[in-house]
């Protein structure tokens, strides 16, 4: 079975030749995802939005080997995980984003629970940068172990083995909530 | 309760929107960037003649010196060992000489004291 064109592939055509509006509709189609990434691996929104413009402009001049749709979102997760990488391994310390930007580091339409939210970032700022970087794109990005693995440039074992490790520490701390919310609300 | 965990981290991590007018700055940026393509820079293309002049004239004067310095070496050599081998004639025949002229006394003696005994007796 062939799988559904994408009407994108048509813009990335068209971007390809110089057309300035298809280059347009994909940024906006991608935008979002790869400024969230950023935003979530690197902690503040000035470096998360240097990042998006520098992964952007690198795109401009790679757009003749992108072949779909699909690939482009492969390679722009792929840049953005990657730099965002060696951005946190140069710093000693990684400052995650400080309390005036909490509301942006979750989505408003986002009906998570407020405490899960803050025990989700401290996960995220306790993790190592490849380890953020295996758990963003599987749950933000929605990424299979296989294609996270090929982004990363890492083995399916290591992918898994983050995931699995950061998914413990999410059940322990999720627990434990519940657990301080029974004694807070005792019957 | 993994799956639940999942879900609940999966709707908690949903993209988030940036700030406002990021989008716009972000459009401009990247229209405004021309895409670099480095031109093939042969070594005798048009823009590379200069170079190419130069490493040329280099690499010729370099040649030139090497064959010269040798050139100069190799005469040395040779006027040295021939400076040797004259040296070593002219011992030759400095010993040669004297030889002679040691032979030459020791006939002269002897045919001296011939001479006086024929006379004495």
């Amino acid at each position: 079975m062939n799988e559904a064109q994408d009407p994108l592939d048509e813009q990335l055509v068209k971007a390809r030749l110089g057309e300035r509006a298809a280059l347009a509709l994909l940024v906006q189609a991608h935008q979002r995802s790869i400024y969230s990434l950023a935003l979530r691996m690197l902690g503040t929104r000035d470096l998360a939005e240097d990042l998006t413009q520098d992964v952007f402009i690198q795109l401009h001049g790679k757009l003749r080997a992108i072949e779909s749709n699909k690939h482009l979102g492969f390679w722009l997760r792929q840049v953005t995980a990657n730099r965002a990488i060696d951005q946190l391994r140069r710093r000693s310390r990684v400052p995650m984003t400080s309390l005036e930007d909490e509301q942006q580091f979750f989505s408003a339409e986002s009906d998570a629970d407020p405490l899960l939210q803050r025990h989700l970032r401290g996960l995220l700022a306790d993790l190592t940068p490849p380890a953020r970087a295996v758990l963003l794109l599987r749950y933000q990005e929605d990424l299979d172990p296989v294609d996270i693995a090929r982004t990363l440039d890492m083995s399916i074992n290591t992918v898994k083995s983050h995931l699995k490790r950061s998914l413990e520490t999410m059940r322990e701390k999720t627990v434990g909530m519940q657990l301080a919310r029974c004694e807070d609300n005792p019957i | 309760m993994t799956q639940e965990i999942e879900s609940r981290v999966s709707a908690a991590l949903r993209p988030v929107a940036p700030r406002e007018g990021f989008s716009q700055k972000l459009l401009a940026r990247v229209m405004a960037e021309q895409p670099v393509r480095p031109k093939p820079r042969r070594l005798f293309s048009e823009g590379a003649k200069p170079l190419a002049w130069w490493l040329t004239a280099s690499l010729a004067a370099c040649l030139v010196l090497a064959v010269g310095v040798q050139q100069h070496l190799q005469q040395q050599r040779l006027r040295q060992s021939g400076l040797e081998a004259r040296r070593e004639v002219v011992e030759a025949l400095r010993m040669t000489s004297q030889k002679l002229n040691l032979a030459y006394e020791a006939v002269k003696n002897q045919s001296t004291s011939l001479a006086d005994e024929k006379s004495g007796v």
